[in-house]
């Protein structure tokens, strides 16, 4: 891998591949036209049932859903119960609260992963190697060890019932995304940096100026992730936040179920309105992302 | 695409100081601690994970109670959460910032306590309500003789049965009439073995009677072969009581022998599946003629299928002549340790448990009362509800208050889906039940 | 790392590295220390007592971990989330992989198709549990609808003990998009003149896949391994929501799953945390998962020193 991955554009290359091809036109036409859209149509089948499940169940009225067996098109499609279900929860207060979630986990990711990445990939000190693998063993960690103990911490900084305990372990990075960024870095010339220390450099200067710009992409697949993370984080805001104002539409999905029912159609209905934004972040973010993606993980 | 330019750095800073601020509002003034309630009155903030309907008739409690009380003003919270799932509550109670008062399953009160999550009542002179509400109901809210808890309402079981598809396979419905007293097992059987119907491939589509769903669970038949759950003398939980071993293998094992162990849980999964929502219970969607149940499907037939042909009657029993029973479970209101105004909490479950509070709580959800003299008012029933408040809540038996229940409950829904399934005999899976529930029953012995 | 023990003498230059490295380094030390390690140290003392979690931890010495080696429940749930992630990892490598080439067919409207691809992906999990639950039925679901129709047998996907861990498989593989990502975007870096000559040498596609793609893809294959191995040792949120019976008009009388079977590991932690309110045992159950985890990381680290490749031979 190299850095050229990045220029790399994404955009359908349609020039054909080799000199056979261009001969036999018709069989060729076949080959790169008609075969890989079955095969993406059938796999696609396959990804899009749940959400369409999920957005022709939203529409359907009570009496629809006991016929057995299920119909699979709305008899009388109801759009009315995506307005029930955003009054059945206080949905924009809901969504405003994963908004501000999802905004500052983001940023702390974006802003922590890659500094902490660049004390890891390029600058040596002595203990950086057995740091790095007490940073990849925490990964192993399972996330129910650390509750009571992470509880106790926020207690004493007086952080519960705050958004702070689920934005501010952000900015001090995952391991997930250290180790994707410290891959990508480790992928750039060490002579980039070696030559602007020459220059007189420090070290914050040379992140700062020359390594954060070249790893934008990667910094975008870090942002990305955490946001899609938070946007779905269940348990943590289960535990740390108390007060309904400020639950996010993760936690506010449960109250379409009770002791003893469901709504069933409503909870369909806001679920497709939870997912419709960032649907829309990774259409409008596809390329950026793509990218992003491949100058990081490459080099496992 | 210039990212982390300064423009950047100072929407991040703005993010950050919208997000602080966000955190640090909140805080409290002089006079009324909350609209709708009076000045110098103490704020207590009460827990629940019930939803609407429910938490709506809890809200209109509370609006009457912060109206008039001149000690607490209460703001409810809903949160999410299940019967046994607490995680939200042990988490907060540790950290400090637990609510005044929160709703629990009554059933849990004992294993709550005995981890130091409640408050001990009895400086509020809880002990002193113990003859007002109903006995089982009491007796699950203390703990080593000391109260934890002031129960709330209270739900039973029962046979529903669905005339039309009885009438229709050539079934006379008569026995059924809870007027007759309770059928037996045997009538039963018989009546729901006619109504059985498979198709070309064997599958069930209707089945007259599976024991094991809804709440056919491993206490509903226990009590009713007359099982006893737990020894308070020798602090040993008993689930291999030869009445418990022959409820488990004439109900679980030996009838889903007779359907064919696989094709029913076929049918179980189609029409049962976990999370299924109330219009397709297999009860309303004609899937099944009997069913075990509780009172509140008396909503959904309500809401969902008004027209429905059905009755309630007694659980059946094992022999003719022996004495219908059922078990009853639900909800009560405790005070977490460290709450931080108690003294206001009290003051608001006293009310919600009282006789006033539970009234309109029950009128309007439909469930059933623990407060003893709400029990036999019949004005506060509807239709059907009558039969469940005033001739099953009376020989209603309750789940043994033992500080390893949750844990107990899981043993016993193991055990008793082994022996559906043909894997275990009754005898087996039940000894090993007591052997693992004793083991962890045991550092809490002895029981008051 | 800040205090360093004097004995080992670091030299000038060591020192002003470390200084040089701390404005980066340092926020993650403070984070360990602060969110990982204290809780872990925390973790680990209580799982020599019997704690509820609240009051005076009693110390018990190894009572939890030999009470571990008697426990059905533990072995039941240790050998469900070890077959499930000997049947998921694999498994989710080759769809990841399979849709990471399907991404990057050459056709204009591929991005729709990478859309719907890593849609579900982005589901919350919790309303995608209770979908599948639909598509799953015996009778009516989408999944035994295809499987009959192609003349297979009709399966109880979640009432039969035998089928319940691969239907959870399946659930994962909705979530394969963001795999697929990686895998499509690292096919995207391995340069085309080496198809372009392998073609020219007569290659056909297969051969081509198998010596340059392959290969090729390996240390991503890698890094995939160790992620997958982590989140389905850690599994819990499927079978917590899958598991939930009593809601609504639910269900089988299952604790998790028919013959517990989707007792995973993880859901048995934290009910014994959080509904047996046993901190102790739960202490100890994490920690023995935290080494396997480990172990199982190791072992699959040693051998790619011999599969993986970072470079064309």
């Amino acid at each position: 891998m190299t850095v050229r991955t990045v220029e790399r554009p994404l955009a359908v290359e349609q020039r054909p591949r080799t000199g056979r091809r261009r001969q036999r036109p018709l069989a060729g036409l076949f080959q790169a036209a008609v075969t890989p859209r079955v095969i993406l149509i059938g796999m696609c089948v396959l990804y899009v049932v749940p959400f369409y499940w999920m957005a022709t169940t939203a529409l359907k009225d009570n009496p629809e859903l006991n016929i057995y067996p299920p119909t699979l098109w709305p008899q009388a499609p109801n759009p009315g119960n995506f307005v029930s279900a955003v009054r059945y929860i206080p949905f924009p207060q809901f969504f405003i609260n994963s908004v501000i979630l999802t905004a500052g986990t983001a940023i702390g990711a974006g802003i922590s992963n890659p500094l902490i990445a660049y004390g890891f990939a390029r600058i040596r000190w002595p203990g950086r190697d057995l740091m790095f693998a007490i940073v990849m063993a925490t990964i192993f960690v399972p996330f129910p060890v650390l509750i009571l103990g992470l509880f106790d911490v926020f207690t004493k900084l007086g952080w519960i019932d705050t958004f702070l305990p689920l934005i501010v372990p952000a900015f001090f990075g995952n391991p997930f995304y250290i180790f994707l960024m410290r891959q990508f870095l480790l992928q750039l010339p060490i002579e980039i940096s070696d030559s602007a220390r020459i220059d007189g450099a420090r070290e914050l200067q040379i992140f700062w100026h020359i390594i954060l710009p070249l790893a934008k992409p990667a910094v975008a697949v870090v942002i990305i992730f955490a946001a899609v993370a938070a946007w779905n984080e269940f348990l943590l805001p289960l535990i740390y936040l108390q007060d309904e104002s400020r639950y996010p539409l993760a936690i506010g999905l449960q109250f379409f179920r009770s002791q003893h029912n469901v709504q069933y159609n409503l909870l369909m209905a806001a679920s497709t309105l939870v997912v419709l934004p960032v649907l829309g972040l990774f259409l409008a973010f596809q390329k950026f992302f793509i990218e992003g993606v491949s100058v990081g993980a490459v080099k496992g | 695409m210039r990212s982390f330019s300064g423009r950047g750095w100072t929407a991040s800073l703005i993010c950050l100081s919208v997000v602080v601020a966000a955190c640090a509002t909140g805080g409290g003034s002089s006079g009324p601690p909350l609209a709708g309630c009076k000045s110098g009155t103490t704020l207590a903030t009460f827990w629940t994970s019930h939803t609407p309907p429910d938490s709506d008739s809890l809200k209109h409690v509370i609006d009457t109670y912060n109206g008039q009380s001149t000690v607490g003003c209460v703001k409810m919270v809903q949160v999410p959460g299940s019967e046994t799932d607490v995680t939200k509550l042990m988490t907060a109670v540790r950290g400090g910032s637990g609510p005044d008062v929160y709703m629990l399953d009554r059933f849990t009160v004992a294993e709550r306590a005995a981890a130091g999550v409640l408050t001990d009542l009895t400086k509020y002179g809880a002990g002193n309500l113990s003859s007002k509400y109903v006995d089982f109901a009491w007796k699950e809210a203390t703990f080593q003789g000391k109260p934890y808890a002031l129960p709330l309402d209270t739900d039973v079981r029962a046979l529903w049965y669905r005339k039309d598809l009885l009438k229709a396979a050539g079934v006379d419905i008569t026995p059924l009439d809870p007027a007759n007293g309770p059928v037996t097992i045997d009538q039963v059987r018989t009546m729901a073995n006619k109504v059985n119907q498979q198709d070309a491939s064997g599958a069930y589509n209707v089945i007259g009677f599976v024991p094991w769903v809804d709440q056919g669970w491993h206490y509903t038949w226990g009590f009713d072969f007359g099982g006893s759950f737990f020894d308070s003398g020798t602090c040993k939980v008993t689930p291999n009581d030869p009445k418990i071993v022959s409820a488990f293998t004439t109900m679980f094992g030996d009838w889903a022998k007779a359907l064919g162990p696989e094709k029913a849980q076929t049918w179980v999964s189609s029409f049962l599946p976990p999370n299924n929502p109330p219009q397709q219970w297999p009860f309303l969607t004609g899937k099944t003629a009997f069913i075990i149940t509780g009172d509140w499907p008396l909503n959904w037939v309500k809401q969902y299928k008004p027209d429905l042909q059905y009755g309630v009657t007694y659980i059946p029993v094992p022999k003719t002549g022996d004495t219908p029973s059922t078990w009853a479970g639900g909800w009560s209101l405790v005070i977490p340790t460290g709450a931080k105004h108690a003294d206001a909490g009290y003051d608001f479950m006293k009310y919600l448990a009282g006789p006033d509070g539970m009234k309109t709580y029950v009128t309007e959800t439909q469930h059933l009362p623990t407060w003893k003299a709400l029990g036999s008012d019949a004005s506060l029933y509807q239709g059907d509800h009558v039969f469940f408040a005033t001739k099953l809540l009376p020989v209603a038996k309750s789940r043994p208050p033992i500080p390893v229940g949750a844990f107990y409950w899981d043993q016993l829904s193991t055990a008793q889906d082994a022996v559906v399934r043909q894997s275990a005999t009754a005898d087996k899976a039940l000894a090993d039940v007591a052997t693992n529930t004793n083991a962890k029953l045991q550092q809490f012995c002895p029981l008051k | 790392m800040i205090a360093v023990p004097r004995r080992l003498r670091l030299g000038k230059k060591d020192r002003s590295s470390l200084l040089v490295a701390l404005p980066f380094v340092g926020p993650w030390v403070i984070g360990f220390l602060a969110f990982t390690a204290y809780p872990i140290y925390y973790s680990f003392t209580i799982s020599f007592t019997r704690y509820s979690g609240f009051g005076e931890a009693t110390p018990i010495g190894l009572t939890n971990y030999q009470h571990m080696y008697a426990d059905p429940l533990f072995w039941k749930s240790m050998y469900n989330t070890l077959y499930y992630v000997a049947l998921a990892v694999p498994v989710g490598l080759v769809i990841a992989i399979a849709l990471g080439l399907a991404m990057n067919q050459r056709v204009r409207e591929v991005a729709i198709y990478r859309a719907a691809i890593y849609a579900p992906s982005i589901l919350p999990v919790y309303a995608l549990t209770f979908i599948f639950i639909v598509l799953l039925n015996p009778r009516f679901g989408f999944l035994n609808y295809v499987i009959v129709t192609l003349g297979g047998p009709s399966i109880n996907w979640l009432g039969d003990p035998g089928w319940t861990k691969i239907s959870v498989v399946i659930l994962a593989q909705l979530g394969a998009g963001g795999p697929a990502l990686i895998f499509l975007a690292a096919i995207r870096g391995i340069p085309s003149e080496l198809y372009e000559s392998a073609a020219l040498d007569g290659a056909g596609a297969l051969r081509r896949f198998v010596y340059i793609t392959l290969p090729l893809l390996t240390p991503v294959i890698l890094y995939d391994l160790i992620l997958g191995l982590i989140l389905g040792l850690q599994i819990f949120t499927p079978a917590y929501v899958l598991t939930q019976g009593g809601a609504g008009a639910g269900a089988g009388q299952y604790v998790a799953g028919p013959d517990n079977s989707l007792m995973f590991y993880v859901l048995y932690l934290y009910k014994t945390a959080f509904q047996f309110t046993d901190m102790g045992y739960a202490s100890a159950l994490a920690t023995v998962l935290f080494l396997v985890s480990v172990v199982l990381a190791l072992a699959i680290m040693r051998t790619s020193k011999s599969w993986v490749h970072y470079e064309v031979t």
